[in-house]
């Protein structure tokens, strides 16, 4: 790639992206380290094969790149994983964003933190084929058909997990409920 | 319909994925239906809470640079690619759209003879969203701002519509050249795509074309002509919805 203007193109059209793959793979990977390793390591793969890409969303192509780094990493330390993850329902929040203004009172910013912690505590602990829908479509917004090339399923399928997802996340919230206030 | 068969769309119709009959048709058995608009309005709420609460891990600026560094390095230590013959790099190109197209579901016609002007339109693009280049020069969700602002700077006044309640939401708009035309750039925003509608003088009075797709560099490009100009919008937004938009401000008035 000494092309430069490959290289301009690869920046920007794929480095643009990086919070989106990040989110994706901290999600996925319930750990700052991994999704770090993770996503460095789809971005070399991702200018590797960049000359090659074609097809209308290049945002896509790169998530599923970030994805596959994902898979590969749950595969290979399923048992170190695991246990990060343990460690991760203290201290998960640290490195995300949870919205607000700073004009909030602190009272505000207390709520808004437990309910962050809340929502964070019951997406985590869905199952990853739901969970990594559920973020892609709630948290970045992407089309059922984004979604689809990206996890490599038919939309028929992207539907049904997510809906699967949100249904597991509601009864999550609900049982959450409950035990907080017991 | 039945109460069955709606729930197992619910999802899909709270996501604004169904077309427009089968929306009606739910939306029809919804106000019959109290308990599947029950569900419904749970989802709405479970969405919303979602998107307000719901913690994002944007990319901390170690892993930016760590990133920028790593490709700056491996940029560096390879070789300039074997250049492919050109025909096999056609053929490519063109089963890579056919199946864009097949992805797509719908039929990109066959690119008439301006490919050269749609490249340049991605040039553009491209180069608009680069970090030190500015994407917008006048920042404006209003219309009436943008479309004054081009008076004076380019010697045409290019249409600006109000697209938010479409999904388009208009963020502003700069100047900016297609090929070696000065052309007028409008940017839109669905979602978090960014697109550029670059407008600029035909070189033919009044000729009027009809809307032509194509995927140029991974971009879908839609181009027109009406009413002595002409139209490319370029973004990463898929096919279909690129399609959407180039009707939606065809028809804009």
């Amino acid at each position: 790639m000494g092309d430069p203007a490959i290289r301009q193109r690869f920046e920007a059209t794929v480095l643009v992206h990086l919070d989106a793959a990040f989110n994706l793979a901290r999600w996925m990977l319930r750990d700052d380290a991994a999704a770090e390793d993770a996503v460095q390591d789809a971005s070399l793969r991702a200018l590797r094969f960049f000359d090659g890409v074609r097809g209308p969303s290049p945002k896509a192509w790169f998530m599923a790149v970030v994805r596959n780094a994902c898979l590969d990493r749950l595969k290979e330390g399923r048992q170190r994983v695991l246990e990060d993850a343990y460690d991760d329902e203290v201290h998960g929040l640290a490195s995300a964003r949870v919205g607000g203004t700073t004009a909030e009172t602190p009272e505000a910013a207390l709520e808004r933190g437990a309910e962050a912690h809340w929502l964070y505590a019951c997406i985590r602990s869905l199952p990853i084929e739901n969970r990594e829908v559920v973020v892609l479509r709630e948290l970045e917004e992407l089309s059922y058909k984004e979604i689809s090339a990206i996890v490599d399923v038919p939309i028929g399928t992207v539907m049904s997990r997510l809906s699967r997802g949100r249904d597991l996340l509601r009864q999550r919230l609900l049982a959450e409920r409950s035990r907080q206030r017991s | 319909m039945t109460c069955a068969r709606v729930r197992q769309m619910l999802d899909a119709l709270v996501d604004r994925e169904l077309d427009t009959a089968t929306d009606r048709e739910l939306e029809a058995h919804l106000i019959a239906c109290p308990e599947c608009a029950r569900l419904r309005a749970e989802r709405v709420a479970l969405r919303e809470r979602m998107r307000a609460g719901a913690p994002y891990f944007a990319a901390p600026a170690r892993i930016r640079n760590a990133v920028g560094n790593a490709v700056a390095e491996a940029d560096g230590a390879r070789q300039r690619p074997v250049k492919r013959p050109t025909w096999i790099k056609t053929a490519l190109v063109a089963a890579s759209a056919a199946v864009a197209s097949l992805v797509a579901g719908i039929w990109i016609g066959r690119p008439p003879l301006d490919d050269a002007r749609r490249e340049s339109a991605v040039a553009s693009h491209v180069a608009s969203l680069a970090p030190q280049r500015q994407l917008i020069e006048v920042a404006s969700t209003d219309r009436h701002a943008v479309k004054p602002w081009f008076s004076g700077k380019v010697d045409f006044s290019p249409p600006v519509h109000d697209l938010a309640s479409e999904g388009f939401a208009l963020a502003g708009a700069r100047l900016d050249h297609v090929g070696d035309r000065q052309a007028a750039a409008i940017v839109y925003r669905v979602r978090s795509h960014d697109i550029n509608l670059f407008v600029w003088r035909a070189a033919a009075e009044g000729r009027r074309e009809e809307t032509t797709l194509s995927v140029v560099r991974g971009f879908g490009v839609a181009t027109w002509a009406q009413d002595g100009l002409r139209f490319a919008a370029v973004s990463d937004l898929e096919l279909q919805d690129l399609k959407r938009f180039a009707e939606l401000v065809r028809e804009a008035r």
